[in-house]
């Protein structure tokens, strides 16, 4: 299911005196299967934008279209929109609210009108998803770590199967455990056919997970390519407040002192090979 | 979308001699007026009461647009008491609607509700428009203070005022984002019956009852944190003093007072009453 989304503009308070343009003639496009990074610094728009992409938010001009289909139009049903786009909000363990783990996220199934059976199906399926272990389903969730409670509330999206799923900075907040965590059952979906579009601060994950990063900037888009076609523009990244991975900067220091290294390199992995090719050396088995 | 409309409580910044006034003049001549409002029983005494508040609002420099805007939500009071007067009132006949009969007399005791009732939501809202919350606030624990023999908690109840201002508005923004984040599950507020619909606020309120409490808690850790206990011994930033036009205002308003309680005893009620 393509999204795609056409001279996006949105203004808050729109006459007001707090009038506030947090995006200006946004275009892109994206397709099944891909794993969309979405960066920028703070306030530059990426949260006013995914609240778009499910109907969350009225663009104030310009147009988002799901499957060639503009979703404002007559007709249109923003509640069948929202399962099939799934939207996690930053700090998500927020939304939860029900007695149980269980009955938490089997709330977003029962609100598409599911039977009995094929909710609580969905339930364990979705928990196993985010590796929520089934011994805490039946728990109360205020008894959860952080980290599972963020579990639970991905789950309760994961669990409408939506054909997009989109997530704000789901590790924020975490320990590096939770992260990784986290990180890897996002991959896990993705992998099992999801369209995945991640809003996140942590230049390392982006481009060790996505295949293409949007970059905004003061509400516009300013970027949009694979995360090596991004990061190998290090000064205009910095000049707009993010800061590449650090093996991006490494590979420049070590160029600088006059190793012949590539400096297009996204991700720690092939950082090391690049490396030890140099030193014409082997690459050690890790284990 | 909700506050539309709604002016009490809320604050218009300007620089004008009632803005620079103390707030506990402020609260005490608006409570003073409040009273004689309700001493005078005629029409003289409400134009000279009218004249006081005019005169209070063109130096407020609150434009008087906002101050209409305010009477809107209490158009239907005001509408409903009047034709209440207007039937009930014993008297001369104007017409008759079946068996009720309106009166000249109550036509006129509905008029002088009405009025009493602008002018007192005028005055009353000039006072918070020009008075910011932590100027109100402050101004109120003073006057309080002389009750804290009797066991009132004047400082307590300031300081709770102020925090729960404080977080109107990061409430609010804190409710948009949890309905937000529901209605990407699947929820719907908006359509359905009563029960349905109050149904459909619980997966809204339960998360935003929990934070409200972590947010409390976090805040009086981090207010002990910073040695709060109280107000025993505690000291101001901004002291509060009395100016010569505290002073004059006052004197205006035990002026306006006398004037009132004198046009009472020698023009008597607006309907003598048989």
């Amino acid at each position: 299911m393509p999204i795609e989304v056409r001279s996006l503009t949105h203004i808050y308070h729109r006459g007001s005196t707090s009038e506030a343009v947090a995006l200006k003639d946004v275009s892109f496009r994206i397709d099944n299967g891909e794993f969309v990074g979405l960066i920028g610094p703070t306030g530059s728009g990426k949260s006013t934008l995914i609240q778009h992409l499910n109907g969350l938010l009225k663009p104030t001009s310009g147009e988002v279209l799901v499957d060639g289909q503009n979703i404002w139009d007559k007709g249109m049903s923003l509640r069948k929109l929202r399962q099939r786009v799934g939207l996690v909000f930053q700090y998500a363990e927020q939304q939860v609210f029900e007695e149980t783990v269980r009955q938490d996220i089997a709330f977003g199934p029962r609100n598409l009108g599911l039977s009995e059976r094929e909710v609580m199906e969905r339930v364990e399926e979705a928990a196993r998803m985010v590796g929520l272990p089934a011994d805490l389903l039946d728990r109360s969730p205020f008894e959860l770590s952080g980290g599972q409670l963020r579990r639970v509330a991905i789950a309760g999206v994961a669990a409408m199967k939506p054909e997009v799923l989109i997530l704000d900075e789901p590790a924020a907040g975490l320990d590096p455990r939770g992260r990784d965590g986290i990180l890897s059952r996002i991959q896990e979906m993705h992998r099992g056919g999801m369209t995945v579009i991640l809003v996140s601060h942590n230049m390392e994950d982006v481009a060790r997970l996505c295949g293409r990063l949007l970059v905004l900037n003061k509400g516009e888009l300013v970027a949009d390519g694979t995360p090596r076609e991004v990061f190998s523009r290090n000064e205009f990244v910095k000049k707009i407040g993010l800061r590449a991975p650090d093996v991006v900067n490494l590979m420049e220091k070590l160029r600088e002192r006059g190793w012949n290294v590539r400096t297009d390199i996204v991700n720690v992995d092939e950082a090391l090979k690049e490396i030890l090719r140099e030193l014409g050396k082997e690459a050690p088995v890790l284990s | 979308m909700m506050s539309s409309g709604v002016i009490m409580g809320q604050y218009y910044p300007a620089s004008s001699p009632v803005h620079a006034m103390d707030p506990r003049a402020k609260i005490l001549i608006s409570v003073v007026f409040m009273v004689v409002l309700f001493v005078g029983n005629n029409f003289y005494a409400f134009a000279i009461m009218g004249a006081f508040a005019g005169l209070a609002i063109a130096a407020s420099k609150v434009p008087v647009r906002l101050l209409i805007r305010g009477l809107r939500p209490i158009l239907f009071i005001m509408a409903f008491t009047m034709v209440l007067h207007l039937f009930l009132t014993p008297g001369p006949a104007i017409f008759k609607i079946g068996s009720f009969t309106a009166t000249w007399a109550g036509l006129i005791q509905g008029l002088f509700i009405g009025v009493r009732l602008v002018i007192l939501i005028m005055f009353t809202s000039l006072l918070t428009l020009t008075t910011s919350p932590i100027e109100l606030t402050d101004g109120l624990e003073d006057i309080l203070k002389p009750f804290t023999r009797l066991g009132v908690p004047a400082h307590e109840l300031a300081m709770m005022m102020t925090i729960a201002l404080r977080f109107i508005p990061t409430l609010l923004e804190e409710a948009e984002r949890i309905m937000k984040a529901q209605m990407a599950r699947g929820a719907d507020f908006e359509s359905g019956n009563m029960v349905k619909r109050a149904k459909s606020l619980v997966p809204l309120l339960v998360p935003l009852f929990v934070s409200a409490f972590r947010r409390a808690d976090d805040l009086a850790m981090a207010m002990e944190a910073r040695c709060y206990r109280g107000g025993e011994g505690r000291t101001r930033m901004r002291q509060l003093r009395m100016a010569a036009r505290d002073f004059v205002a006052f004197g205006l308003v035990i002026v306006i007072a006398a004037l009132v309680i004198v046009v009472r005893i020698r023009f008597g009620p607006v309907v003598s009453r048989v």
